[in-house]
């Protein structure tokens, strides 16, 4: 029994990898682009190997996984200002107010994929 | 040859927990995802709760379980509708499960549904399930520093039960650090300390809970 995260993410990232495939008409899929943001807590290597176990046996099986992890910005919906995260701080260091808007760091997006 | 995707990867969750949210919301149900690590108490304070709640309003339960129905056995006594979903290993409930039990509940005559989700503080905070909100518990035996490693969580959450204030001196346990770390991740956090056992502070959840759920419901 495996109990992580990562693997109902991976299941679902391998299945539209599949899909995506099929209705392309590759034969064989050798990459796979993803990303993933610093807030979601993906452990990289947990999820390569959980991605590992969700294509195998597909025609995904052997492609290689190109992972990027972004950092999280802030927008603060009072001044406007763009922040990074910094110790968990979700407040304004210009003005702060706390009404923010989380705009990166939450994606867990497929960007594309390679094959041939 | 490259073929441009960009979508979300949890796309067909999110259609799914969209649909689940409508249709919630044409019935009037309000729905809680109950999410916190295993053994804070959420069974607990889904037992104190339905005591209190269960003469004045119409509730159902979904119960998610890894392998057993152990939780829902202790909620049988409020001869309420409880639906289990075992989760197989997963680690959270997401919407398609969710969606596929919703048939067994009487929407049209039913005021809230209280999903416990699995015992776990990460994977559960990913994966919308359609509620209406999501409902942190955490408890003083597990430390104070569970909003700093969860922020996501903490963030997302409308409302976070302190449990188990019972056994604060027992423990190292700050409120200190829980407060000042809970307001810089999300200062409008609802926040209620409460002891299940002893039954300190239960009173202020249960009246805001109630309030919650006659604010939507017919």
């Amino acid at each position: 029994m495996i109990i992580m995260h990562e693997l109902g993410i991976a299941e679902e990232l391998s299945s539209i990898v599949v899909e995506t495939a099929k209705k392309e008409n590759l034969s064989k899929v050798t990459r796979v682009s993803i990303i993933f943001g610093q807030l979601v807590q993906i452990v990289p290597e947990i999820f390569e190997f959980a991605f590992r176990e969700t294509v195998r046996n597909t025609i995904a099986s052997e492609a290689e996984l190109s992972m990027e992890i972004v950092p999280v910005r802030l927008q603060c919906k009072t001044c406007g200002s763009d922040l990074p995260l910094e110790d968990n701080r979700f407040e304004c260091s210009v003005c702060s107010s706390s009404d923010i808007e989380i705009v990166q760091g939450k994606e867990m997006f497929i960007k594309s994929i390679e094959g041939e | 040859m490259e073929i441009k995707i960009m979508k979300n990867i949890l796309d067909r969750n999110q259609n799914k927990a969209n649909e689940v949210r409508s249709l919630l919301a044409s019935k009037k149900v309000l729905m809680a995802n109950i999410i916190s690590s295993p053994g804070a108490g959420k069974t607990t304070l889904l037992e104190r709760t339905l005591e209190s709640l269960v003469k004045n309003f119409r509730i159902g339960v979904i119960e998610g379980d890894i392998t057993t129905d152990r939780d829902a056995r202790r909620l049988k006594r409020f001869g309420i509708p409880i639906v289990v979903i075992n989760t197989g290993g997963g680690c959270h409930l997401d919407s398609h499960s969710i969606s596929k039990v919703l048939p067994h509940f009487d929407l049209d005559n039913l005021d809230v549904i209280f999903v416990e989700n699995v015992g776990n503080l990460i994977c559960p905070s990913q994966f919308d399930l359609g509620e209406t909100f999501k409902l942190a518990v955490v408890s003083v035996t597990e430390g104070d520093d569970k909003p700093e490693k969860y922020p996501m969580l903490f963030r997302e959450a409308k409302a976070v039960v302190l449990n188990k204030t019972d056994l604060l001196a027992h423990t190292n346990f700050s409120i200190e650090n829980f407060t000042s770390d809970l307001k810089k991740i999300n200062n409008r956090i609802i926040r209620f300390d409460v002891s299940c056992t002893r039954g300190d502070g239960l009173n202020t959840w249960i009246e805001w809970i109630s309030g919650q759920i006659k604010s939507i419901s017919h």
